[in-house]
C-alpha cells in the first residue's frame, strides 16, 4: 500500500467507526434523550395511540372488509398458541363478531387491548402510579407503582389488577384479576379470567414507547405468547382525549329536554 | 364463585336505590356547611407548585336524590310503585333541622328555572318512579357521567394532580381540569362533563366549564340546563387539607331567569375513615410496610349492565 495514502485511509476509517459508533449507540442509549419525572424514572405521560392495526386482528391478516385494513400481525412467531377448544371458540367468535365483540356493546376494551385500540389513551405520571385514560368509554387503569401488591382472591376486573416495578428504564408491569369477558381484538381473539399479563414498557425515543405483553393462561394457551406494538405520542397542537361515553349513544338522544319553541 | 358483590356498584342502581341513608353513613352526614373561605394555601405542595389535594373525598351533605333539600324526601308521587323495600320508608327530620338547600344563590334555594322549564322539570320528577318515556329514565340509573356538579353529589371519588392537571376519578365518568390554558374544543362538540380548563389562586382551583351537553339532570329532582349552559366552579380548599367547598355558578339563558350557584361540602377521606360503602369506598392496599396505603377499585359501571349496573364481582 502507498503509504503516503495510508494515512488519510487510516483517518476516514477512524472516522467512520467513531460514525458508526454513534449511529449504533443512539437507539441503545435513550437515556439521555428520554423524559424523566421528579424521581429520576421515565415519564410516560402523554397522549398515545398504535399504528399497528392490532385491533383489527393480532395475526397477520388482509383486509376482511372494507372497513378493516390488513395488518402486518403483532404476535411473535405470527399464531397465538391456542388450545384445540379455545382455538374452536376463537372460530366462533369470530363468525359473530359483528355484534359479539364486546366493543360493539362499548364495553371497556380491558387490558391490553385498550393499549392498542383505534382510539388515544392518555397518561398521567407520578411517582406511586401511573393513570390510564382511554378515549373509547373513558375508563381509568392505575398501574400501582409504589410497592403493593395484588389484593388477596381473585376479583373480578374489567382491566385487572395492575402492579408495576422499574427494571432500570423500562416499567415491568404484572396484571392479574380479570374477568374474563373482554376480547383481545375485533377477530374474536380472547383470554380467561386466569390470564397472567406481564408488560414491558420503555422508551424507544422520547416519542415512540415499545409496548411488550406476555400472556400466561392455560385455560386457553397451550404455552406463554407475547405481542409487541409501539405507541406513537400525539403531537398536534393542543391534541386532548374527546371523552367518548360510547354506551350513552344508545340513549343520548332523549337527553337534554327538548326547549325548541321556548 | 361471584358471588361478592362491591357495595361500590349498588350506587348504579340509581332508580331505586335510596342507600344515601343508609347505616354506615350516619357518622360522616352533616347538617350543615362547613365553611372554607377563600385565601392563601399555607399546606403541602406538590413539585409542580399546585397546592396537593390529591387523595380521597366524599360529599358531606347526601346524595342526588333531591337538589334543593338534600336530606329530605324525594317528593316524587307517593302512589308511585317503590323500586325495592328501603325506599321511602324513612321519615325526614325536619326541615329546620335538614341541610340546607345546595342552591346558595338565589337566596330562596331553587333553581331559577324559566316557568316551561319548572313545568318540564315537575314533569321529570312525576314520573320518575314510572318512567313511561325513555326521557323520564334519570341518565345516571344508566351509568351516565353525573355531569359537572352532580358527580359530587354521589360516592366518595379520588382527586388525582399531575404537572398541567387535576383528575377527578368518580363511580361514573371521570374529569381531566387542564391547568395549561390550551384553548377549550371547538363549541359543537357537547360533553357529558364539559370541557373544563382552570388555574389555582391561593387555595382554589378556579374552573372554566364549557361544551356541556347537559343531558345530566342536576338532581334525581329533576332540575335542569341547556347546552348552552356555562359553569364557573371553585374548588376551594380548607387551610389543613381536610375539607374544600365546592362551588359551582351556572349561566343559561336558555333555561333560566338568572344566573344560579350551587354549593356542595366535601371532607378528605383517609385511612382512619370507617368504610361505609358509600362515601369511603377505599380499601387499605396489601403491602409489606407499615404505612397505611389506601386504594379504590376500579370504577366501572356502564359495562355488562343491562342499563342499571352489572355489579363486578369477587371472591374472596
Amino acid at each position: 500500500m502507498n503509504t503516503r495514502a495510508a494515512v488519510p485511509l487510516a483517518i476516514l476509517a477512524l472516522a467512520l467507526s467513531a460514525l458508526c459508533a454513534t449511529a449504533q449507540a443512539q437507539p441503545r442509549t435513550p437515556s439521555a434523550a428520554i423524559p424523566r419525572g421528579v424521581d429520576g424514572k421515565p415519564d410516560f405521560s402523554g397522549v398515545w395511540q398504535s399504528l399497528s392495526a392490532a385491533d383489527y386482528g393480532l395475526e397477520p391478516h388482509l383486509a376482511r372488509t372494507k372497513e378493516e385494513p390488513p395488518g402486518m400481525g403483532v404476535v411473535e412467531g405470527d399464531v397465538i398458541p391456542y388450545t384445540p377448544a379455545a382455538l374452536e371458540q376463537r372460530a366462533k367468535n369470530f363468525a359473530a363478531r359483528a355484534t359479539a365483540d364486546p366493543r360493539t356493546n362499548c364495553y371497556t376494551l380491558g387490558t391490553p387491548r385498550g393499549i392498542y385500540g383505534n382510539e388515544p389513551f392518555q397518561i398521567f405520571q407520578r411517582p406511586r402510579d401511573l393513570t390510564l385514560m382511554f378515549e373509547f368509554g373513558h375508563p381509568v387503569r392505575t398501574i400501582h407503582t409504589n410497592n403493593t401488591e395484588h389484593p388477596d382472591g381473585h376479583i373480578d376486573f374489567w382491566l385487572g389488577d395492575s402492579r408495576g416495578h422499574w427494571d432500570r428504564d423500562t416499567l415491568v408491569v404484572d396484571v392479574t384479576d380479570f374477568n374474563g369477558e373482554t376480547w383481545l381484538d375485533r377477530a374474536g381473539d380472547f383470554n380467561s379470567d386466569e390470564l397472567h399479563l406481564v408488560e414491558r414498557w420503555s422508551f424507544v425515543d422520547r416519542n415512540t414507547v415499545r409496548y411488550r405483553a406476555t400472556f400466561e393462561d392455560p385455560k386457553v394457551y397451550t404455552r406463554p405468547w407475547t405481542l409487541e406494538v409501539l405507541l406513537y405520542r400525539r403531537l398536534e397542537k393542543n391534541v386532548q382525549l374527546i371523552e367518548n361515553y360510547c354506551s350513552t349513544l344508545d340513549y343520548g338522544e332523549f337527553y337534554p329536554l327538548p326547549h325548541s319553541g321556548n | 364463585m361471584r358471588n361478592f358483590a362491591l357495595p361500590i356498584f349498588f350506587g348504579a342502581l340509581a332508580l331505586a336505590s335510596n342507600v344515601a341513608f343508609g347505616q354506615g353513613m350516619r357518622g360522616w352526614r352533616e347538617t350543615s356547611f362547613v365553611p372554607t373561605p377563600r385565601g392563601d394555601w399555607a399546606g403541602e405542595r406538590l413539585p409542580d407548585g399546585q397546592p396537593d389535594v390529591s387523595g380521597h373525598w366524599s360529599n358531606t351533605i347526601g346524595n342526588h336524590n333531591n337538589l334543593t333539600d338534600p336530606q329530605g324526601p324525594l317528593g316524587v308521587d307517593d302512589e308511585a310503585p317503590r323500586q325495592n323495600s328501603r325506599q321511602n320508608t324513612r321519615e325526614p327530620k325536619p326541615r329546620s333541622e335538614r341541610a340546607p338547600s345546595r342552591v346558595s344563590d338565589p337566596p330562596d334555594g331553587e333553581i331559577p328555572l324559566k316557568p316551561w322549564a319548572r313545568a318540564k322539570q315537575r314533569e321529570f320528577l312525576k314520573y320518575l318512579n314510572n318512567p313511561i318515556k325513555p326521557e323520564y329514565v334519570e341518565p345516571f340509573a344508566r351509568c351516565a357521567p353525573g355531569g359537572p356538579s352532580k358527580s359530587f353529589m354521589w360516592h366518595g371519588y379520588e382527586i388525582r394532580q399531575f404537572p398541567g392537571y387535576v383528575v377527578f376519578l368518580f363511580d361514573s365518568g371521570n374529569r381531566v381540569i387542564h391547568l395549561d390554558g390550551k384553548p377549550h374544543l371547538p363549541a359543537n362538540l357537547k360533553l357529558w362533563n364539559g370541557d373544563s380548563r382552570g388555574h389555582w389562586e391561593g387555595n382554589t382551583l378556579v374552573v372554566d366549564t364549557t361544551n356541556n351537553n347537559s343531558k345530566a339532570r342536576l338532581g334525581r329532582t329533576g332540575e335542569f340546563v341547556s347546552e348552552n349552559a356555562t359553569i364557573q366552579e371553585f374548588f376551594i380548599f380548607d387551610p389543613n387539607g381536610n375539607r374544600f367547598t365546592y362551588q359551582a355558578a351556572y349561566t343559561d339563558p336558555t333555561v333560566l331567569t338568572r344566573p344560579f350557584t350551587i354549593t356542595i361540602p366535601n371532607r378528605r377521606i383517609t385511612d382512619k375513615t370507617p368504610a361505609d360503602d358509600w362515601n369511603n369506598l377505599t380499601f387499605p392496599a396489601k403491602h409489606a410496610g407499615n404505612e397505611p396505603v389506601i386504594e379504590a377499585y376500579e370504577r366501572i359501571c356502564v359495562e355488562g349492565n343491562g342499563n342499571h349496573g352489572q355489579p363486578a364481582a369477587a371472591t374472596h
